[in-house]
């Protein structure tokens, strides 16, 4: 298609089909940065671009280039030629004598160029105005000598802060000493535990099954049984808003004849029996 | 003390460009409006003793700088190494948020051809330009626009400073009437 639409003589002056070509893609920010070279550099009429000719050409530079460049950066050279050869089929086709200045499909394209030429403009001035700013020096431009390493203490202090600061230590604490627990609580135990308080009072908070012991031990326990509980459909967990209290039903029953307090309390009788083996305080 | 010496003090002691609301802070008794005077009078002085140096404006800043003509002399004490100059594609998305601000970063892409998220995060990384809202498209992109930065680094009081759209070889758009006859480009009178 390229080929047979091609009528002009492919006398690019920039020596397209070489290797060299293709290395010096790389010079280029874009697919409009080098669609604005191939038409400037062979002095073509922007208004009226030899689509054929400059597609075949933009066709070969790309060529081989492709590789070696990140996806992207390819995708975009590939977006531009499928629109070329979209362009040059738009061409191909006939059109309505009286809208043909409407209906040029170039149009897009040469607004697209222009647009881009007038940033490129704007980048020279930029990059001049920059350059100029580079030679006005400021305060600072020549380095300040690195300042001497003085051997003085970092922080200084009076005698009186001195003291002060002394007397804000705290009295050495007494010995604490810490006996480990030795004695293991079972999930198991646990379980028994709340089942023989459910079946006594229908409901407990859960909070009471932790308090009475202390040790976290229990408390991992506790949680672990009512939740193993909960999973068994023995027990039904509840609550009646976010951060309330959370109760623990009997399953199915869901009005129980004690209240918490009593809960409670009978937790406590139970914890006495069990909890013999209770370290710490 | 005269108010242009406490300005001349405060501007030499000085390494980033001061406003005058901030020059003002070194007296009590310091307005704005005297400490523009004091630069003005400051201005012609220098000028007028042929000093290697000149206040000069840099956005909404003021800052005590050499002379161009003495960059030479300078630079043979260039020990700190220089921050890089910003490269081709970077400067080519910071003029089209300098003249289309705000502008979303499809906006610059649909001009430059190419993407431009790194380039951008560059851009934001020099502080040259900053996110300045959200446009109103689809998933309400970020919309950019040039700082004060951007003036200081490339030395310019304000974006008028740039040159105006017309004044440039290659005018923004397609031209006004198509060229005579049939090879001609519409004008896109869409683009602003």
């Amino acid at each position: 298609m390229i080929a047979s639409a091609a009528a002009r003589p492919p006398d690019s002056p920039i020596g397209i089909g070489g290797e060299s070509f293709v290395v010096e893609l790389d010079r280029f920010q874009g697919p409009l940065d080098l669609l604005i070279h191939l038409i400037r550099s062979q002095d073509i009429d922007i208004f009226d671009i030899p689509i054929a000719h400059i597609t075949r050409q933009f066709l070969q530079a790309i060529e081989g280039g492709l590789d070696r460049m990140p996806l992207e950066r390819a995708g975009e050279f590939i977006e531009m030629s499928a629109t070329l050869v979209r362009i040059k089929a738009q061409m191909l086709l006939p059109r309505p004598e009286k809208f043909e200045w409407e209906e040029d499909p170039r149009a897009e394209l040469v607004r697209r160029l222009l647009e881009y030429e007038h940033f490129q403009d704007v980048v020279h001035v930029l990059q001049t105005a920059e350059a100029q700013r580079g030679r006005h020096m400021a305060k600072g431009y020549i380095e300040a000598r690195p300042a001497p390493v003085i051997a003085r203490p970092s922080l200084q202090v009076t005698l009186e802060e001195l003291l002060q600061a002394a007397a804000r230590i705290p009295e050495p604490l007494p010995p604490v000493s810490f006996r480990a627990p030795t004695a293991t609580v079972t999930v198991g135990e646990k379980v028994s535990l709340l089942r023989r308080l459910i079946g006594k009072t229908k409901r407990v908070a859960l909070d009471r099954l932790f308090k009475p012991w202390g040790t976290r031990a229990h408390a991992v326990a506790a949680l672990l049984a009512a939740l193993e509980m909960a999973r068994q459909q023995v027990v039904r967990i509840e609550q009646t808003r976010p951060f309330s209290p959370i109760w623990l039903f009997a399953s199915g029953r869901r009005e129980g004849d004690a209240g918490p307090g009593e809960a409670a309390s009978g937790a406590g009788t139970a914890i006495g029996e069990a909890a013999g083996e209770r370290g710490g305080e | 003390m005269k108010p242009e010496q406490i300005v001349e003090a405060t501007l030499f002691a000085s390494q980033t460009p001061l406003t005058a609301s901030e020059l003002a802070r070194a007296d009590e008794s310091l307005s704005e409006q005297e400490v523009e005077t004091a630069i003005g009078v400051l201005r012609e002085r220098y000028e007028a003793d042929g000093r290697a140096f000149q206040i000069y404006q840099l956005g909404d800043g003021y800052q005590l700088l050499t002379r161009p003509e003495f960059a030479p002399y300078l630079e043979r004490f260039d020990s700190i190494p220089r921050p890089p100059h910003l490269s081709p594609a970077a400067l080519e998305s910071l003029a089209i948020i300098a003249y289309r601000q705000p502008i979303g970063r499809i906006e610059i892409e649909d001009v430059r051809g190419v993407s431009a998220t790194s380039v951008l995060r560059t851009l934001l990384d020099w502080e040259l330009i900053e996110v300045v809202g959200r446009g109103e498209g689809l998933g309400r992109p970020l919309l950019y626009g040039t700082t004060g930065q951007f003036l200081e680094h490339f030395g310019l009081k304000s974006l008028g400073d740039l040159p105006p759209v017309d004044e440039l070889p290659v005018a923004l758009g397609a031209p006004e009437a198509p060229p005579d006859g049939e090879a001609a480009v519409p004008t896109t009178p869409s683009e602003a």
